[in-house]
């Protein structure tokens, strides 16, 4: 700390030289923000690229859904792919279907609950994958500031110490230390930003996304429901 | 697997903003403050301006305003006469002669001329004399007997003649206005007047008091008079009081000098420690009297000390200006550069409060 350049006879106010004149906690402080800020951003990127990806997966999938084709089919399809989104529900919920009636289930209504459960489980991973990361992005929203202001208050503190070492209280001789110091402010705030844009923004897609696959799991769970009925009724008359 | 694209993404992104910051977010230009340049500046109460301390109104300003140094004639160290000259002569020095004198020599021209006159036409004109002489007498003797009558009683007893003119006041001595009677004669178109016909008698009064008046008018005009009646005494330096510090701007007259607060301090401290509070006395705590006093330049109580505004209790008073009489005699110490302020009056506000 004693050892802080502020007697220098010239200072190098660029970015750069703000960050090598720091002391060692700020420059942690700067450093740490700067991987937090390379962090939010590797995650907004890849959201943006997970959720068009989703979207994409869903509108084509309710097109196959709703163009026909039969459910058998349609599974027998899938299954041998890795779904995603709606499919998955899907394939969870045609896979409890096949199981309970392969081995002939007895009562009706405990199929059906099987069956949404299963859907639940799936719908519930889709979801989990979805969400996954978001709260680092929440965390550094809110943090970041707080983390750049605690570089700036050590940086300014380590100056007003050399400030009353050297007993000068010119304006030139405190203003490189404070200037070095707003700097972790700065970045801090360059962190925080964006992930709490980002962060809005990918909640507010989340739930749209989640909302259309409880739509579409409600929907063919009726289905399903209409069907087993229909093969109880047909058991019942053979 | 997706992360790392999302990573490699951010870390190009990241990479491209700093390098491109540190490239063109470079220092910022150095403001231009080399052309401000620092003056003091001083904050005046406007009670300077208001009030003016002792100077000299010709002289440039200085720090503290001070009149122009009296001069002083030097004594000579080595000089061997006693005496009032500045300088050591050889020769002792001459007294210098009386004022009083130089009157006395300065009638005396114009007296003897009219005197002997006067003599001559006494006996021709012992007639027509009577006649002016009561008519012009009142007037002559407001005007022009207390002036000259003594001198001019001492100078025609030397004459020659002295026996006529004295037989000439003789007459007119009944008279209380003896005095004024020889003033008459010397005029000398009486003279010519006194050849003419009796007929311009009643003229003659007239005549004799234009005749008069600018004589007299001249006489107290007489510019050797008035010579002698200036102070011939040789100017010495300065008045009874001296500046010996560089003339500097100022007014005539101390107007602001005033005691700054550790000098009144300093004093009320002093008295401070002369006072003794009449124990006992109820509410001591809340009195306060104003004492007024002044001081000469040595510290010493110009005056008795006077209450300016009482506590409302005798007593309590009373050992204030009792402790401005003690520190008196241990002596105050005063700073003498505050003369002024110390002749003008000072108030020491007494007040147990402040004081102890």
């Amino acid at each position: 700390m004693e050892t802080l350049p502020l007697a220098a006879t010239s200072h190098d106010l660029s970015i750069w030289g703000l960050f090598w004149q720091a002391g060692w906690v700020v420059k942690l402080v700067m450093l740490g923000l700067l991987a937090a800020s390379v962090w939010t951003w590797a995650i907004v990127v890849d959201k943006v690229i997970a959720f068009s990806r989703m979207r994409r997966a869903l509108n084509r999938f309710e097109q196959t859904f709703w163009s026909g084709q039969s459910l058998e089919e349609l599974y027998r399809n899938l299954s041998d792919k890795n779904p995603v989104g709606m499919g998955a529900i899907f394939v969870a919920a045609m896979r409890e279907w096949k199981k309970s009636f392969e081995k002939g289930a007895r009562s009706p209504i405990g199929l059906q609950n099987r069956i949404d459960k299963a859907m639940d489980l799936a719908l519930t991973r889709e979801m989990e994958r979805l969400e996954s990361r978001l709260t680092f992005l929440a965390t550094i929203g809110s943090a970041a500031p707080f983390i750049g202001l605690f570089g700036t208050v050590v940086g300014i503190m380590t100056s007003f110490q050399a400030i009353a070492g050297s007993s000068s209280t010119n304006l030139a001789v405190v203003a490189p230390g404070i200037a070095e110091a707003l700097l972790a402010t700065a970045i801090g705030l360059l962190a925080a930003i964006p992930a709490v844009i980002a962060y809005n923004k990918l909640s507010t897609d989340v739930s749209k996304i989640s909302s259309r696959m409880e739509g579409f799991s409600d929907e063919f769970s009726a289905i399903l429901s209409r069907q087993i009925d229909e093969k109880v009724v047909q058991r019942a008359a053979a | 697997m997706q992360m790392r694209a999302g990573l490699t993404t951010s870390v190009v992104l990241h990479a491209a903003a700093l390098g491109f910051g540190l490239f063109t977010l470079s220092a910022p230009a150095p403001l231009d403050a080399g052309a401000m340049e620092s003056f003091p500046v001083d904050i005046v109460p406007v009670a300077e301006f208001a009030e003016s301390v002792k100077g000299d109104k010709k002289a440039p300003v200085a720090e503290t305003p001070a009149p122009v140094p009296a001069t002083r004639p030097e004594t000579v160290p080595d000089a061997q006469n006693v005496g009032d000259n500045d300088v050591d002569l050889s020769t002792p020095p001459t007294p210098e002669p009386a004022k009083r004198e130089v009157e006395a020599a300065a009638a005396p021209p114009p007296s003897p001329e009219p005197a002997p006159k006067p003599a001559e036409e006494a006996p021709a004109e012992a007639k027509p004399e009577p006649v002016p002489a009561p008519d012009p007498a009142p007037v002559a003797a407001t005007e022009v007997a207390p002036e000259p009558a003594p001198p001019q009683e001492v100078k025609p007893e030397p004459t020659p003649e002295a026996a006529v003119a004295e037989a000439a006041p003789a007459e007119t001595l009944p008279l209380p206005t003896s005095a004024p009677s020889p003033q008459a004669r010397p005029q000398p178109p009486q003279a010519q007047t006194a050849k003419a016909p009796e007929r311009k008698e009643p003229e003659k009064p007239k005549q004799q008091e234009v005749a008069q008046k600018p004589k007299s008018e001249e006489k107290t005009f007489d510019a050797d008079e008035v010579a002698a009646l200036l102070n011939k005494a040789a100017a010495k330096g300065g008045g009874a009081k001296r500046s010996t510090e560089t003339a500097a701007l100022g007014g005539k007259q101390t107007t602001g000098a005033k005691l700054t607060s550790s000098e009144m301090g300093a004093l009320s401290s002093q008295l401070a420690g002369c006072w003794s509070i009449p124990a006992g006395a109820e509410g001591v705590e809340s009195m306060r009297v104003s004492v007024r006093f002044r001081l000469d330049p040595s510290g010493k109580l110009d005056g008795e000390p006077v209450v300016d505004s009482s506590s409302g209790n005798s007593a309590f008073d009373r050992s204030a200006i009792r402790a401005v009489q003690k520190c008196n005699t241990e002596g105050l110490q005063v700073p003498a550069s505050k003369a002024e302020v110390w002749a003008s009056g000072v108030v020491v506000n007494f007040d147990p409060s402040e004081m102890f």
